[in-house]
Order: structure tokens, then sequence, then C-alpha cells
């Protein structure tokens, strides 16, 4: 039963507090307004000393070796961290009056979209050489610079290493009926089915595709997700990058997830580039110099020993436990054209796996 | 009852300055519309198609569904827990206060994940239980696991604006009909209700924006709606991806046509300062109504505290998850300054930007009010990174404003222009909620009309503002996409770190930095909403 009470007090006029707290705002947005003017917000492509890089790799990933290569060249690094293909179409609306220098990928995908458009430059011969033809622009407007290698994830509880697939196409098998996790809108699943459809043509890769979803495969939102739902026992193998894992361990010793390569340069088994590319907008050399250092010994070791990806120049090897890079699958020449990401998407869209 | 409620708007003209000042707002609020309407007929009839074709519609419907059930869901937790907190002697009641509004500043990919990792099987929760035998736990995602989440964290939209309403009515209406013999339940339904349903009805057209326009708990949750397919499109089949904001856009204008005729049956009642607003005592109902509060607080926001707190726990306990994320503890500082600063300028910013509209609405009847009032409200409904697209263009096209490229008073713009629709809402129910006659005798004792708003106005409305700006101050705090792509080059927030953190699966990093956003936004909650509301 509810009955009027006490009365709640009052609230006394306080003009001061208003006007206080008006004068507080104020002078916190002046404050504010002055530090954009310093240095972070300069747009660093006049000086030479100076470069801008958006990069779609996060701050962990590649923060050290930007640093490195400011202490070994003395040109200051900028950097605007975000979504690759967010910020790809950043770079696309500012046009001409980019300030960037350079693009930094997780993705080829962001890298073609843009050199569709026109906004990329073309690297020296020297730099492109660096690595293999297959792992780079065929224009010479990018250039891969690290690898991580698609992988089945699987929960060691759960699945014995004898009951896991000799390869990726044997997953719409009806052993396998309810227990795969995929991520089909993740740029990497993506990249997947664009080198399948290379190998074995549309129409396998639609039937491919259409197992999986008459194989009952879950879908997640992303690599992430997947690695936490196998931990879990939710779904038993995912398909996946072979870094995530590699996370997931470190935060947690005893997680019950563990890496399994296909063997035989299966197609389950694919390298996955990030690359790198100076804009066209930029007049800036220090951007030619950047993408260079990243392909030389000590940026390749980095990538092999603190971000544990395949390093792809230099003769670098990657760290312990992958297996060599020459038994990868590596991706088909130009895989990332914008029309072949688009013909994918309609794939996957047309399979039905994507659909809730 | 009715003689208590006063029709506000007028046939009077409104004065040259405040019709430029609106205009001039409208034009900037435009700016999102106009880009997408560009951009798409740039690209000619090429997206219309499959953007339009059936597979497009069923997103659609689903986008719809999510949001009709969100909305009503959320219309009767935010009012519950606005009454319960604010006007009853429910045990706990300044915990609540604080907790409440908190579950806006969780980022909605935050809020999915920590629910799916509780409750998705074989997670934290369920392998507890599971231990128990409970089974067969419903799947928590599609359709149920979207509406699930988003309904716990959109809420305050509702909770904000109705508190602030209930916390200035005046007593005299509810005693009266109490002696005159009305049931309390009978009061509470015919007096109390009544007054409120305007701010209801503006926190239920927030959440029904709010809902359509995301993109974190529908793509964790695998349900499959209009933005999700805006996102997934905007790279591989940019026409598509253009086309459909625009579809997205129409709905918001849809949405804000039907609320404005709804709303126009409900009134608001002219409120001017009273001794305090009337406290129920709920007798032997105090303890369950607290139990219904713990529950939706218990969900919104221990639930997913807790699990943070589990990840974070996790990674600092082994060493080789420390060593990866150190970084995260030590550089906090910046961030959350930038965080407070960024969501109290916005704040600040929005309120200015948005208070002539509110008054052009409230104290007139003019298409001109309407319009403006459509174009700030669409700004909220389309995703963050087409506003920031949008302001991309504009300075680096227009000669003269490139330098204020990746500036923090464009950010700012940015942050208003997808948000002044949360402020709008409430500057409106404000303004009308001003006594005529406390004006007309400010008038007639000869102060000017910029004196009137600073010295008698502006006391009148502040809880109501403060709610308004409050929601603006909190959605700045977990912005994403404009923060990115906008802040000055090399500036972090908060909620980019968070984002950096989940993106490479640094879930204990993730963790600690969300604890460190819920904190920080609790702390300025006290301060500048709950504090002096109840002070």
């Amino acid at each position: 039963m509810m009955n009027p009470g006490q009365h709640i007090p009052a609230v006394p006029t306080r003009r001061a507090v208003l006007v206080g707290g008006s004068a507080g705002l104020a002078a916190l947005v002046l404050g504010a307004c002055k530090s954009s003017t310093t240095p972070g917000a300069t747009t660093g492509s006049s000086a030479g000393q100076n470069i801008t890089v958006y990069s779609g790799r996060t701050k962990t990933l590649v923060d050290p070796i930007l640093q490195r290569f400011t202490a070994d060249t003395g040109i200051a690094v900028n950097v605007r961290y975000g979504d690759s293909a967010d910020l790809a179409l950043q770079l696309e609306t500012e046009g001409d009056k980019s300030p960037a220098d350079v693009f930094f990928s997780q993705s080829p995908g962001a890298l073609g979209y843009l050199s569709g458009k026109g906004r990329l430059r073309t690297l020296p011969a020297a730099t492109l050489d660096k690595v293999d033809a297959s792992l780079r622009s065929s224009k010479g407007e990018w250039v891969g610079v690290s690898g991580r290698v698609r992988v089945l994830v699987y929960n060691t509880d759960l699945v014995t290493t004898a009951d896991l697939p000799a390869s990726v196409f044997d997953l719409v098998d009806a052993r396998y009926k309810g227990k795969v996790g995929l991520a089909p809108s993740n740029g990497s699943f993506q990249d997947f089915v664009t080198s399948m459809r290379q190998q074995v043509g549309d129409p396998k890769t639609l039937e491919f595709l259409r197992g999986l979803k008459a194989n009952e495969a879950k879908t997640f939102a992303n690599n992430t997700a997947i690695v936490e739902a196998v931990g879990r026992g939710e779904v038993q193998i995912g398909l996946v990058n072979h870094y995530y894992n590699e996370r997931a361990k470190k935060e947690n010793p005893s997680v019950k997830s563990a890496n399994y390569h296909f063997p035989n340069e299966d197609l389950g088994n694919l390298v996955l580039l990030s690359g790198v590319a100076p804009m066209k907008s930029s007049t800036n050399p220090a951007a030619e110099k950047l993408v260079d250092y990243l392909l030389g010994q000590g940026a390749q070791e980095y990538f092999a020993k603190e971000t544990l990806e395949y390093p792809l120049a230099a003769g670098v090897k990657p760290a312990v436990d992958l297996p060599p890079l020459t038994s990868i699958k590596a991706p088909a020449e130009d895989l990332n054209s914008l029309g072949d990401l688009a013909t994918t998407a309609r794939l996957i869209d047309q399979s039905g796996i994507a659909g809730g | 009852m009715a003689d208590a409620v006063a029709v506000a708007a007028t046939n009077r003209r409104p004065s040259r300055f405040l019709v430029l000042a609106g205009g001039a707002v409208g034009v900037v609020f435009a700016i999102p519309l106009f880009s997408i309407v560009a951009n798409v007929v740039r690209n000619g009839p090429e997206g219309g198609a499959t953007a339009l074709s059936g597979s497009a519609l069923r997103p659609l419907a689903a986008s719809l569904a999510l949001a009709v059930a969100v909305t009503l869901s959320t219309a009767v937790i935010g009012t519950t827990l606005a009454f319960l907190t604010i006007r009853t002697d429910v045990p706990g009641r300044r915990l609540w206060r604080v907790l409440c509004p908190l579950p806006l500043v969780i980022p909605s990919y935050v809020g999915a994940s920590a629910l799916l990792a509780a409750l998705a099987p074989g997670g934290l929760v369920v392998s507890g239980i599971e231990g128990l035998g409970v089974r067969g736990l419903p799947d928590p995602s599609g359709f149920f696991g979207a509406y699930f989440v988003l309904t716990l964290l959109s809420y305050p939209y509702v909770y904000l604006p109705v508190s602030a309403r209930l916390s200035m009515l005046n007593p005299s209406l509810e005693e009266s009909a109490r002696l005159l013999g009305r049931s309390p339940t009978a009061v509470v339904r015919s007096v109390v209700f009544p007054q409120i349903g305007s701010s209801v009805a503006a926190g239920a057209l927030l959440v029904a924006l709010y809902t359509v326009s995301d993109f974190g708990a529908v793509q964790l949750m695998r349900f499959d709606t209009l933005t999700r397919r805006i996102y997934e499109t905007r790279l591989i089949d940019r026409p598509t991806s253009l086309v459909l904001s625009l579809v997205l856009a129409m709905v918001a204008l849809l949405v804000v046509v039907g609320e404005r005729r709804a709303s126009r049956r409900l009134t608001t009642s002219q409120v001017a300062r009273h001794k305090g607003a009337l406290r129920w005592r709920l007798g032997r109902w105090r303890w369950p109504a607290a139990a219904v509060v713990a529950v939706v607080v218990g969900n919104a926001v221990i639930g997913p505290v807790s699990v943070l707190g589990f990840w974070a726990f996790r990674a600092i306990t082994n060493d080789a998850g420390l060593a990866s994320f150190d970084s995260g503890f030590t550089t906090l500082g910046p961030p959350l300054l930038n965080t407070v600063m960024f969501g109290l300028a916005a704040a600040a910013f929005t309120m200015v930007m948005v208070l002539p509209v509110g008054y052009l609405q409230a104290r007139f009847v003019s298409r001109a009010g309407s319009i403006v009032g459509v174009l700030v409200v669409t700004g909220f409904a389309v995703p963050g990174l087409v506003v920031a697209l949008a302001l991309t263009s504009l300075v680096l096209d227009t000669p003269g404003l490139a330098g204020l490229y990746q500036t923090f008073p464009l950010l700012l713009l940015a942050y208003s222009l997808h948000f002044g629709a949360q402020a709008l809402r409430s500057t409106t129910v404000a303004v009308t909620g001003v006594p005529q006659r406390l004006t007309e005798a400010a008038r007639l004792l000869g102060a000017g009309s910029v004196r009137r708003v600073l010295t008698v106005e502006l006391p009148v409305m502040r809880p109501t503002l403060l709610a308004g700006a409050g929601l603006v101050m909190l959605s700045t705090m977990k912005e994403l996409p404009a923060s990115l792509l906008l802040a000055p080059t090399g500036t972090e927030t908060l909620a980019t770190r968070i984002w950096a953190a989940s993106e490479g699966m640094y879930l204990g990093e993730m963790g600690v930095t969300s604890i460190a956003l819920l904190a920080i936004s609790g702390l300025l909650t006290w301060l500048l909403i709950v504090r002096p509301a109840s002070a």
C-alpha cells in the first residue's frame, strides 16, 4: 500500500552554482581547444621529418615498431588508429586534401578499394621486390608486411586430434554437423572464400557454403567471438586466424582451445596479409622510407616475435610453433580487387549462411 | 486535472533572433542527411536495385520489430525505475539513482560480449548452474539476445528524462486527489502518469532511434538488421550501403512523425519550483520494490561489470597476460581525461545548439520549428560513421574550413550532430514546462528576453535540461566512429581504447578500461545529475 509521505526537500535557488558551473565548463572547452592545436594535431606531409599514418592495425600491434622507426630515422610518426574499412572510406572522402601519407591496413581489401579509386601511389621496385610477387599488389601500389594464417581452432576437451578434418572441404561432412563456428561477415573469412572461388570456381564455392549452412554451422560476429565460443565449448571447432588463440592462451593459460593447421597447402591453411601503401595525395618522401623500413630485418623480426605473425621479407623465420610459410597456401594474385570482394559477398549472401 | 494543464504553444510569431538561430542550427543538423542524399544521387540508380530488392526488406523488418519490442520494454522499465527511485522510499534509492543511468555508457558490443560470456552455452553462468543440474537455458543470440542487451542498455533514455520530470511535479495535485478520496494507485494512474507522458514519449523516441541505429549488439548477437547490412556493405558495395543509410534515415523520419502525432495528445503541465515532489511510502512493498530495481540494475550494470572484472582479474593473475597489457594501466590517464572533457564539452555545446530549437518548438506553432526538430532527430538515427564522413567532406571541400579538420571543435560538432536529439527532447519538454505566468511576470517587471531566460526560466528548467545534457554526456563518452576519425591525431578516449583491446582480443584490458569508463561516468552522473536534482 502506498501513502503520500514526507516531502523531498526543495531545490534552493543557487544561481552562483549555475554561473560557476558554466564558467568551469567554458574554461574546460577553451583548454581543450588549446590542447587540440598542440603537436598531436599537426598534419605532417610538409616537413619531411614528420609523417602521418592511418592505421587499421591496432596500436598494440604496430606502435612499438613505429616508435623504433622514429628512433632509427628521426622521422616523427603521427598515427590515427581505426577500423581498416572505415579509414579507407575516410581516405577516399578526404581525397587530395588527406593529411595521411601512409595507410597501414589490416587486410588487402581496404587497400584494393583505395587502389581502385586511384588513391595510392606506386612503390619503387626495390621495395616491392622484397616480398614475393604473390604477396603484393600487381599494380605495385601496396605491399604485404606480415601475415596471419587461417586455422581451425578446436576445443581440446571435446575433440581429439584424430577427429580433425584433413581438409577444410571436409567441414560439410555429417560428422561435423552443428559443431562448426564461422564468421561470414568478417573480412578474413571473406578473403578465404575469395581464394576458394579462384581455386575451385564460383559454383563449387557456393556449394561448399550451402553445405556449411546445411550442416548447421553456427555464425559469429568475428574471430574473437569464435575463439571464446570454442573455449567454452559452445561449438567444437571454428575457422579463424591463428593469432587469436595465441592471445587467449596468454590471458588464460588453461584455455581449452588450440589451433590446428590443415596439412598439404590446404585452402583452409591460407595466409592473409596486412599491407601498407603510400597515399597519392602525399608528396612526403618519408612515406616510401617507412614502407621500406617495415620490410627490413628489424621490423620483420618484430612481427615474427612480438605479434606472432609471419614475416614476409628479409628471410626472417616465423616464431617456433608455426609451420613454415612455404607449406601455407599463398593467396592468388590480386585476390582482393574490389569486384572480387563484392562477388564474394554476394555468394555468401546467396548461400544464406550469414542470415541470422 | 484539466485546469492544471495549459497549452503552451501560441500563434504569436517568434522573434527574428530565435528564427535565425533556429534556422542556422537546422542547416547544421541537415549536413549528414544532405551528404547521404548527395552521395546517392552521385552514384545514380546503381545502388537502389540491390538495396531495395527483397533481401533488404527482411533486415528492415527485423530493425522495426526490434525497435518496437525494445521501445515498449524500456518505456515500462525506465518509467517504473524512475518512479520507484525518485518518488518512493524504496531502500537504497540514493545508490540506485547513480547506478540506473549507467548502462547508457556501456558500448553495446561490450554489453553483448559480456552477456555472451556469461549466458551463451558453456558460459560462466551457464556452466555454473549446469553444475547444479539446471539445463536448457535459451540461446541468448538472434532477436532475443539483441532485444535483451538493447533493452538493458537503453532504458536510461526513458529513465533520465522521466526522473527529472517526476522530481519537479507539483505535489498539491496529488495531495488534493488523495484528500478527495482517490486510492494511491488511482492517484498515480490518473494524476502522476498524465503529467509524465510527454517525457516517457520523448525517451521512447530516443530508444527507438538508438535501436535502429545500433550495430554492436546486433552484430555480436547475429541478428540481421538494416544497420548491420549498412556496415557490412560499406566498403564492398558502397552504393547499396548509401541507399540503405537513406532508408534508415527515412525510418527515423517516420518514427519522429509518429511520436509527434502520439505526443500531440499528451500535454506537459507547467511547473514552477515547489517545496518538493511528493514521496510515496511503499509500506510492506518496500523490499519487493527494491528487488525489482535490483534485478534490472543487476542485469544491466552489475552483471556486465562482473564479467569485465573477471576478464581483468584473469589477465592480471597470469604473468604473460599482464605483460602484454600493462600499457593499459600506466597510460589510462590521458584517455580518461579526454573522455571526461569531451563528454562535458559536448553536453554543454549541444545544449547551447538546441536551446533555440527547443524554444521554437515549445513556444510557437511554426513549421520551421517542426522541420528543424526532425532534422535534429535524423542525426541520431544515421550511423556515427556517416556523420563523421559528412563533416569530413564538408570542411575539406569548403574553402577556408580545412584548418578545422580533425580538431577539437569539429569533433564537438560531430558529437552534437549525432546526439542533439537526446538534448532536444528534454529541452522542449523543459521549455514547455515553464509557467507562462512566470515569464509574463518577469516581462511586466521589465526584464529583457535574455535576462528572463537566464534568471527566471533556466533555473526552473534546470533538472530537465540536466537530464538531457546527461544523456549527451554519457553517449559522447562511449562514442566510437567519430572519435576515431575526427579527434586530433593521436588523441585517445576510453572508448577507443576499449575498442582497440576488443579488436586484438585483449579481454583483460577491455575489462579494466570498461570498468574505468563506468566508474568515471558514475562519478559524473552523481555530481552533475543526481546531486543537483536532489539537493
